[in-house]
């Protein structure tokens, strides 16, 4: 594949931090002789990323999200490795690339907090030589898509997060890149808000064939615009490949419950059939390896036979495949 | 270039806009800079009722150095000192990440992107009396009328090069805010020529805080104290000072990494 829009191998970023312990005398301490630590934000990670796709960057606290996303828009140095977006080495930042591409940071704002975000427009305008038909229509487009009719023209400090959180796209998008990385763009929305920001990134990306790469701790972003993920923990990449695989490779048991017409769940003994999850009023959830788990079932529907009001068997939820997966440390596993 | 100038007026604009909101401050704004303006261009009038003469500057040339004075700070005032302000604050929150992703300079979109409008009423006064000291010189030379300009810009040019040559040290150290209000302590020190200070003072005055320069200068080639060939130094020195403090925040910028979030 060497059409590949971001194309990335053996990326590493070590940073040095200077530690500092507690109090003046520690402090005075540090100033003539520095305690040096590196850490290894990102230790070696290889994916590609072909056109118009949405992918998923996944992985815990700390995991090295960002720090990939600012070497791959130019922003960090890495510290070994190549990265290539759109055939520009980012970090070389020209100016070619820049007006290609846009980073947007749910937890950072690049609106002036004291103007209408209209007149930011304006300036981005300016600086990317957007011609003014063009930046009618994107403005037009983005504010219908965007339901921004009233917010543009308020000052962004009037504005609620949710409120901030739109303008802050159409100012991301007003150049109409073709790669978008987007670092926890739902950061902090209620649930609705989450729900429309979903829906404009998948019209968007439909509209455009944009690229993009998101990262979120929102399983429900990741389910909604996805149909790839890429999984990392601690630098290192732990999956890349579907998510309706992800459950499969990462997570080898199935779950499968059982509702109970009698309402005697609490008391019947179903630990023969796999591990009792939990027990609720009638319902049993149980955990079973995922090889058995069509001869478990099985087994179950006859012995309980009528006392069976209903039985499912499912993939264990997606948050909780990621969480086992950041918990345990696997080798990489790839599609 | 073009560009730049309309991102300029575009700049410009928006803050204007935004201080036309609060008018109430901005009347007060205006009367506090009149008020200062006019003690001190008084205590020059009281100055000059006891002596003609002070260190070879007469009442004329001492107005065009106040005028200089008050156009030099009120420039400052007016887009240095806020855009470097908030250039700190970007560096201290990371967004000066929104910076870099444009495909234009870093370096433009960042120092000269505040206004403080209300400065142009300093600017103004400065000019006023910078005017009323030329109107009091029986003849100015055409070369005098060519330098005068040109020595104001290259006062210009200066303060910009050591403002961002001081902030710099915002990406190593962060929080550089006592650096800069010891450089507008100095700045005060412009009011007066720089060779009434004893040799000591002038000599920081002039070389580690140009403002001496900045100031006395445009006002000495007014009063013909300045051969061409001062004239061309500062010039060059103004040009040298650009490039080195340009390149100083180039790499301040490498080391930058970005607040991590
Ligand atoms: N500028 C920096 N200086 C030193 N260490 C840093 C810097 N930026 C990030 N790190 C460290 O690198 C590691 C990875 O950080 P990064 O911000 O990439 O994580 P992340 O995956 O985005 O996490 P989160 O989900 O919390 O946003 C962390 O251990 C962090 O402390
Ligand atoms: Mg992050």
């Amino acid at each position: 594949m060497t059409d590949a829009v971001v194309d990335v191998r053996e990326l590493r970023k070590t940073f040095r931090v200077t530690e500092r312990e507690e109090g003046l005398a520690a402090t005075l301490r540090s100033f003539v002789k520095r305690h040096r630590k590196d850490v290894n934000a990102v230790a070696g990670i290889t994916f590609r990323i072909g056109p118009g796709e949405v992918v998923g960057f996944l992985g815990p606290n700390g995991a090295g999200k960002t720090t990939t996303l600012k070497m791959l828009s130019g922003l960090l140095h890495p510290s070994a490795g190549e990265a290539s977006v759109l055939g520009y080495v980012p970090w070389r930042r020209e100016n070619a690339y820049l007006g290609r591409m846009t980073l947007l940071m749910g937890n950072r704002t690049q609106l002036v907090w004291d103007i209408p975000a209209a007149d930011s427009f304006r300036v981005l305008q300016e600086i990317y030589r957007i011609p003014e038909g063009q930046f009618r229509s994107t403005v037009n487009e983005l504010t219908e898509l965007l339901e921004l009719q009233e917010l543009v023209h308020k000052p962004v400090r009037n504005l609620s997060l949710g409120e901030r959180m739109k303008v802050e796209f159409a100012a991301g998008l007003i150049h109409s890149p073709s790669v978008a990385f987007l670092d926890e763009p739902t950061i902090g929305l209620d649930i609705s808000m989450q729900v429309r920001i979903r829906r404009f990134v998948a019209e968007y990306n439909r509209r455009t064939g944009a690229t993009v790469l998101l990262t979120s701790h929102y399983m429900d972003d990741v389910v909604a615009l996805c149909k790839r993920v890429i999984v990392i923990h601690r630098g290192r990449l732990l999956y890349d490949g579907p998510l309706a695989d992800l459950a499969e490779r990462m997570a080898p048991y199935k779950i499968i419950t059982a509702t109970l017409h009698d309402g005697a769940a609490s008391s019947t003994d179903l630990d023969a059939y796999g591990t009792v999850v939990s027990r609720e009023e009638g319902r049993v959830t149980l955990r079973v390896d995922r090889q058995v788990a069509p001869e478990r079932t099985g087994r179950l529907v006859n012995d309980l036979g009528s006392r069976l009001a209903d039985i499912s068997v499912e993939d264990p939820p997606i948050e909780e495949v990621i969480d086992r997966v950041f918990t345990s440390e696997q080798t990489t596993v790839s599609a | 270039m073009v560009r730049y100038v309309r991102l300029l007026q575009l700049f410009f604009r928006t803050e204007l806009q935004y201080e036309l909101e609060y008018r109430l401050n901005l009347v007060l704004e205006i009367i506090q800079t009149v008020v200062v303006t006019g003690t001190s261009v008084a205590a020059i009038l009281v100055l000059f009722s006891y002596t003609t003469i002070l260190n070879g500057w007469d009442l004329s040339a001492m107005l065009v150095l106040l005028g200089c004075f008050y156009l030099v700070q009120g420039f400052g005032e007016l887009v240095l000192q806020p855009s470097f302000e908030k250039f700190m604050e970007h560096v201290r929150l990371g967004t000066l990440d929104f910076a870099l992703l444009k495909p234009a300079s870093a370096q433009f979109l960042v120092t000269v992107r505040n206004f403080q409008v209300v400065q142009l009423a300093q600017m103004g006064l400065g000019a006023i009396v910078v005017a009323v000291g030329l109107s009091r010189i029986p003849s100015i030379g055409l070369a005098e009328a060519i330098g005068f300009p040109i020595a104001l810009l290259c006062g210009f040019g200066l303060i910009y090069a050591l403002l961002l040559a001081l902030s710099t040290f915002a990406f190593w150290f962060v929080r550089v805010d006592n650096l800069m209000a010891l450089y507008w302590s100095f700045m005060d020190a412009g009011r007066f020529p720089v060779d009434v200070y004893p040799g000591w003072l002038r000599v920081t005055l002039s070389s580690a805080v140009p403002i001496g320069v900045a100031v006395t200068v445009p006002a000495q080639v007014i009063a013909g104290r300045l051969d061409p060939l001062g004239l061309g130094l500062l010039m060059l020195g103004t040009i040298a000072a650009f490039v080195l403090a340009s390149w100083f925040w180039r790499l301040g910028l490498r080391s930058y990494t970005g607040a991590s979030a």
